[in-house]
């Protein structure tokens, strides 16, 4: 049950990351010399939120650890 | 996949257990002066060619564009005086990415040891705090984080935003140190699982490379960029503050 609640996890995050990438390259399509300024922005987005995925990862690994005798 | 969640489960609560190989206090320090001595050994053979007029040596000419790409970050991201937050920017990347790498060779690696990215964050933040005590006094910096300046009344209200605000800066060492964390020790349980695959004999991990690869580069670049927007954060309005909504994009200047 707990790799099903991961994979949501990861579901959720990956539409999240594409949706900004997604956004990003119709920018950079559109302002091709805006590229060096979106590029930073772009990255900063996905830091946070990869950082949700991660936040997920170790709180919830840190909830389940009473089921994983050992 | 149990194994893999069973491991990280551990590390998390307590560190080494059966079944993960977490360096000892000793083996994080000769881990630390391993990429410590690449770094110094490039970058003395980088010096060497600094006399020439043109430089020849190529890791010269790598470590002037290495330069160059976060000189523009900086400048771009904190301001005209961006400039003075190089080296701490350089140190910060240097690192991350030479241990990053050397993960890639060996079974574990600096950045993927909690603590010592706990560190790193920790000198980040601190560093970040000094820089904004240093540009707008002790007074002016911490007042900051209280928010607009308010009525009389209203001093519930600012202690609360300063209590929320101090959490948050709080917080920041927690989202840049796991992150980090994150990334390369999940890179290498990632690799881990799918050697797996492989029955023992076949490294089907090995396909993981390039993609760990790209890791080490962004997740560098990422601690040094988040350190530039909270520099800029702190040290982007001198005299006037009290409006934060107006500089929170501050990837945009």
């Amino acid at each position: 049950m707990h790799v099903i609640g991961f994979g949501l996890a990861a579901l959720g995050v990956a539409i999240g990351l594409g949706m900004i990438g997604m956004g990003a390259m119709q920018g950079m399509a559109r302002q091709p010399e805006a590229i060096g300024k979106l590029q930073t922005a772009m990255l900063i987005a996905l830091a946070f939120v990869e950082l949700v995925f991660l936040l997920t990862v170790f709180v919830a690994l840190g909830s389940l650890k009473p089921f994983f005798p050992g | 996949m149990n194994e893999l969640l069973i491991g990280s489960s551990s590390l998390l609560a307590a560190g080494a257990e059966a079944g993960h190989h977490e360096p000892s206090f000793l083996g994080v320090m000769v881990y630390l002066l391993i990429v410590i001595a690449i770094m110094m050994g490039l970058l003395l053979a980088a010096k060497k060619g600094l006399k020439d007029r043109v430089f020849k040596n190529k890791l010269t000419q790598a470590t002037e564009q290495l330069y160059l790409f976060l000189e523009n970050m900086a400048l771009g991201i904190i301001g005209p005086h961006g400039k003075r937050y190089l080296p701490m920017l350089m140190t910060f990347w240097l690192f991350i990415f030479l241990s990053n790498v050397l993960g890639l060779f060996m079974d574990s690696t600096p950045t993927s040891i909690l603590s010592v990215n706990l560190g790193m964050a920790l000198i980040s933040i601190g560093y970040v705090q000094w820089e904004g005590m240093k540009s707008n006094g002790f007074f002016g910096h911490w007042s900051h984080f209280a928010g607009p300046k308010l009525p009389i009344v209203l001093v519930p209200i600012t202690l609360m935003i300063f209590v929320i605000e101090i959490i948050s800066e709080v917080m920041k060492n927690v989202s840049l140190s796991l992150r980090l964390f994150g990334n390369i020790h999940g890179g290498h349980q990632a690799a881990l699982a799918m050697n797996e695959l492989g029955a023992g004999w076949v490294p089907v991990g090995a396909f993981l490379m390039p993609i760990k690869l790209l890791t080490c580069v962004v997740q560098a670049m990422i601690f040094t960029l988040l350190t530039c927007v909270y520099i800029s954060l702190v040290t982007h309005h001198e005299g006037d503050h009290g409006h934060d909504e107006d500089h929170a994009p501050a990837a945009a200047h």
